[in-house]
């Protein structure tokens, strides 16, 4: 994040909660519920749940769930866009991995809860998809140059997709 | 460089989750887990990071019971 769109100081921090570190969650740079301060002034809201699995592979961390969003302002009541990925649907009648954006259709009649509200379904989002949308198509400064963050991107998503869970778009399957 | 490491205690979760729940949805953070077990939350995704807080908690946390 420090290499690309974080701004001076606010790079994610990983939080433990109380016993074994069996558990981690990645958040903001003070508290946990803080957004990431971006260099264009915006903010990302990264919220990563982490557990340690037992796998015939070895000892892995897995996501739990991930959610990162795009926000003009701290609290996130001006967010633009969300894409979230639970590993376990439970009850959540949703997509596993969905995008949401905050928005109006052009068009009238065809979604009755607006466009905000449906959970489009996609496949499992890397960080490092999110970092490139926001410096590529919403314009947010990286901090090196293309030559120095390219393929420190590529390589990471890379090795994320190789491991990646990767859930159908009916909640649950 | 590897993300800092920061402990959280178990009341620092619980305080973070009742001020975020009642701020955002006016509810309690038993509530809030209670609605999304039971599928009931329209939105999970806008109280996403309250989720993974939550998440940072033992399974048999008595706040999970109640909810």
């Amino acid at each position: 994040m420090e290499l690309t769109i974080a701004d001076a100081g606010s790079a994610p921090r990983l939080f433990y909660g109380p016993g074994p570190r069996k558990r981690a969650a990645l958040g903001g740079p003070g508290k946990i519920l803080d957004p990431i301060k971006l260099a264009n002034g915006n903010y990302l809201r990264l919220s990563v749940s982490l557990y340690l699995d037992d796998t015939p592979d070895g000892r892995r961390m897995k996501v739990e769930k991930s959610s990162y969003q795009y926000q003009l302002d701290r609290e996130g009541k001006r967010w633009i866009f969300r894409y979230d990925y639970i590993r376990e649907a439970g009850a959540d009648p949703h997509p596993q991995a969905h995008v949401q954006i905050h928005g109006r259709l052009a068009e009238s009649g065809v979604a009755h809860r607006g466009l905000s509200k449906i959970h489009f379904p996609t496949g499992r989002i890397a960080l490092e998809g999110i970092i490139r949308l926001l410096i590529e198509e919403f314009d947010v400064p990286a901090n090196q140059p293309p030559e120095t963050w390219r393929p420190v991107l590529a390589e990471a998503e890379q090795a994320f997709l190789a491991v990646a869970h990767r859930p159908t778009s009916a909640p649950g399957d | 460089m590897p993300p800092v490491e920061l402990e959280m205690t178990r009341d620092e979760i619980i305080a973070a989750l009742e001020d975020g729940a009642r701020t955002r949805l006016n509810l309690s953070a038993v509530e809030l887990l209670r609605r999304y077990r039971l599928g009931d939350l329209q939105d999970p995704g806008c109280v996403a990071d309250l989720l993974v807080l939550a998440d940072l908690l033992p399974d048999d946390d008595v706040i999970f019971q109640a909810a």
